[in-house]
């Protein structure tokens, strides 16, 4: 469910968004749902304000009418999760976050060969949790399987995706997508590992699948969370933006379990873990911040 | 770094003191800087800025930048530093008067990085100031703004060999400073100290430029140190760097800077360190904003309507 820049923002809404009303629905979907808009990017978080009070029949006419609404005790929730439907409607596509990939080549990946190369243990598990539609698994198999040529000759890898939404899953499963979806995915990547779909669409080929085990998972259910044990890295991005924090911080929980020591876990660009979990690590890397659960220390040789 | 080596790179500094583009308005600005804010009056610091009608040109831009927040035009220096605070202006007028002093001069390598790297660090050093209620946030601009005096002063002094030492870092991913030690045996930390201490800027913005890539022989309790060391490396890590992409995971909780400054500003460890590092994506298109309608070179020099 990732957010995407999905129109050019308007001249008159970029203008507008910079109302200190919207400052102030800024800070709740921000307490609500753990979701921060930059002053960058308040023209988007304006333009979804806009569209639900479309939608409120009436209900809110003025932006200052609607922040009423989400403020007010009997509607809010449900005004909330409206709201956060709007921000991250399903506008995603492959590639989308450049600088995560960057940092797992340049960074990432390096550390984690060089750890394992030691033990001789080539092994990879990687789990994207909430895949929605299959964009961000596709991308990390294609992205893993280019590694595999160079960093990571030799090694096995595995990806686990999951979703709470039926219909996704089976969209995912298909791997067929359009232009849109495909705008950021380079030519190299197009050429190599999809094969020419109905209506110009392009399908992933059966090798890249191959690499992901598609289920539905719902992340508040504790009995099966237990079960994704041993992951290197995990990808929850604009996921957690549905949870209350008391839930967050469960699931938040079980991604630290689930993780090994020394393993990496990825939120949306614009998610903060702050007030939700105090034993990750925030590392900072170039254009992008990633959790970290710390690694095993060292044993001395030699020492008791 | 070795005598000889000192030696050399002492004279060339020297030579930059007698610079012919060096500004008039630059001497009496930095005497300006050393005095206790309460003896600074407005009036002199209107005279300075009018002195040269190119910088208080560039005033009157930079006052009016989005960088500085301002929401209505000003037209006048007096008017812009009314608004603005006598600090500040001291700050834009220091600016203008050090690009003017290096515009002529051949450069190692792009200037507008060096602006944007400056000026970027200096807001993001104050808003950290701010945030953790360190108690002169003026001052921390300031550190943030002359930190990296030292690679203006390489640009200038080694001009063919700091392009080669930039080409090296960038492609090898690697912070300047370990560059500069491999290719030319001292780095911008020493080079910027001396132009520094000529120049007698005061002496805590003279131990940020001589330390903040190495704190550990910082003298203590100077924090305007490690405030600058993080937000410098905050920077680079956002794309207000050096121009290129250092390749490395840093860790802020574990960084002996971020421990000293927590020690004394309890503030810092209860900050939201990812949303704070998100909101430096809007520094940006503004410091770029800027260092393009100031220090681009092509633009056109208009005079200000007025210099009151």
């Amino acid at each position: 469910m990732p957010i995407e820049v999905s129109n050019p923002p308007v001249v008159d809404v970029k203008q507008e968004s910079q109302d200190p009303v919207y400052f102030k629905i800024r800070d709740l979907a921000y307490q609500a749902c753990g979701i921060y808009h930059s002053d960058e990017k308040m023209y988007l978080l304006a333009s979804a304000c806009k569209r639900r009070m479309a939608q409120s029949g009436g209900q809110a006419q003025t932006v200052r009418e609607y922040v009423e609404l989400l403020t007010n005790p009997s509607k809010r929730d449900a005004e909330l999760r409206g709201l956060m439907n709007e921000i991250t409607i399903g506008e995603t596509c492959l590639f989308r976050s450049q600088p995560q990939l960057n940092a797992l080549h340049n960074v990432i990946l390096p550390g984690i060969a060089s750890e394992r190369g030691k033990i001789g243990m080539k092994k990879l598990r990687v789990w994207s949790a909430g895949c929605s539609t299959g964009e961000e698994p596709y991308t990390l198999a294609m992205f893993l399987l280019e590694e595999k040529e160079k960093l990571l000759k030799d090694w096995v890898f595995e990806i686990q995706a999951t979703d709470l939404n039926d219909r996704s899953i089976e969209v995912a499963r298909e791997g067929i997508y359009g232009d849109y979806a495909l705008r950021n995915t380079p030519a190299l990547y197009k050429s190599k590992y999809f094969n020419p779909a109905e209506g110009g669409k392009l399908q992933v080929r059966s090798e890249v699948k191959a690499r992901i085990t598609f289920t539905r998972l719902n992340l508040n259910e504790d009995s099966r969370m237990v079960f994704m044990k041993g992951m290197d890295l995990i990808f929850c991005c604009n996921v957690l933006i549905y949870f209350d924090l008391v839930s967050k911080r469960r699931v938040v929980q079980h991604f630290y379990a689930n993780l090994l020591q020394g393993g990496y876990f990825f939120l949306g660009q614009a998610e903060s873990l702050f007030q939700v979990n105090d034993q990750f690590h925030l590392i900072h890397l170039p254009g992008t911040t990633v959790y970290r659960k710390a690694p095993i220390e060292p044993v001395k040789v030699g020492q008791p | 770094m070795s005598g000889t080596l000192r030696e050399g790179l002492k004279k060339r500094v020297e030579r930059l003191r007698s610079l012919p583009s060096s500004p008039a308005v630059l001497n009496p600005l930095l005497d300006l800087l050393r005095l206790p804010s309460e003896k600074i009056d407005l009036k002199k610091i209107v005279q300075l800025v009018s002195y040269d009608k190119t910088i208080a040109a560039q005033c009157l831009r930079m006052a009016n930048s989005a960088l500085y927040g301002r929401a209505k035009e000003t037209e006048s220096v007096r008017a812009a530093i009314l608004s603005l605070g006598i600090q500040r202006v001291e700050d834009i007028l220091l600016t203008c008067c050090l690009h003017s002093f290096s515009k002529g001069a051949k450069w190692g390598g792009d200037s507008a990085v060096f602006w944007r790297h400056s000026l970027g660090c200096a807001a993001v050093t104050n808003e950290l100031a701010l945030r953790i209620g360190y108690p002169d946030p003026d001052r921390a601009y300031l550190a943030g703004l002359l930190h990296d005096l030292g690679i203006l002063v390489n640009s200038l002094t080694y001009p063919e060999e700091y392009q080669s030492v930039l080409a090296h870092a960038a492609q090898a991913g690697v912070p300047l400073d370990e560059q500069e030690i491999v290719d030319l045996g001292f780095t911008h930390c020493e080079s910027g100290s001396m132009l520094a201490a000529m120049w007698q800027l005061p002496r805590p913005i003279q131990e940020v430029i001589r330390h903040h890539h190495a704190l550990d022989k910082a003298p203590a309790g100077n924090l305007l140190v490690p405030l600058v060391h993080i937000s410098d490396l905050l920077c680079r890590m956002r794309n207000l760097g050096y121009g290129y992409e250092e390749w490395r995971g840093v860790e802020l909780a574990r960084n002996s800077a971020w421990e000293e400054l927590a020690k004394e500003f309890p503030r810092l460890k209860n900050m939201d360190m990812a949303r704070f590092t998100m909101d430096l994506d809007a520094y940006l298109p503004r410091v770029q904003a800027l260092v393009e309608s100031v220090f681009a070179s092509n633009v056109e020099q208009t005079e200000p309507s007025a210099c009151r």
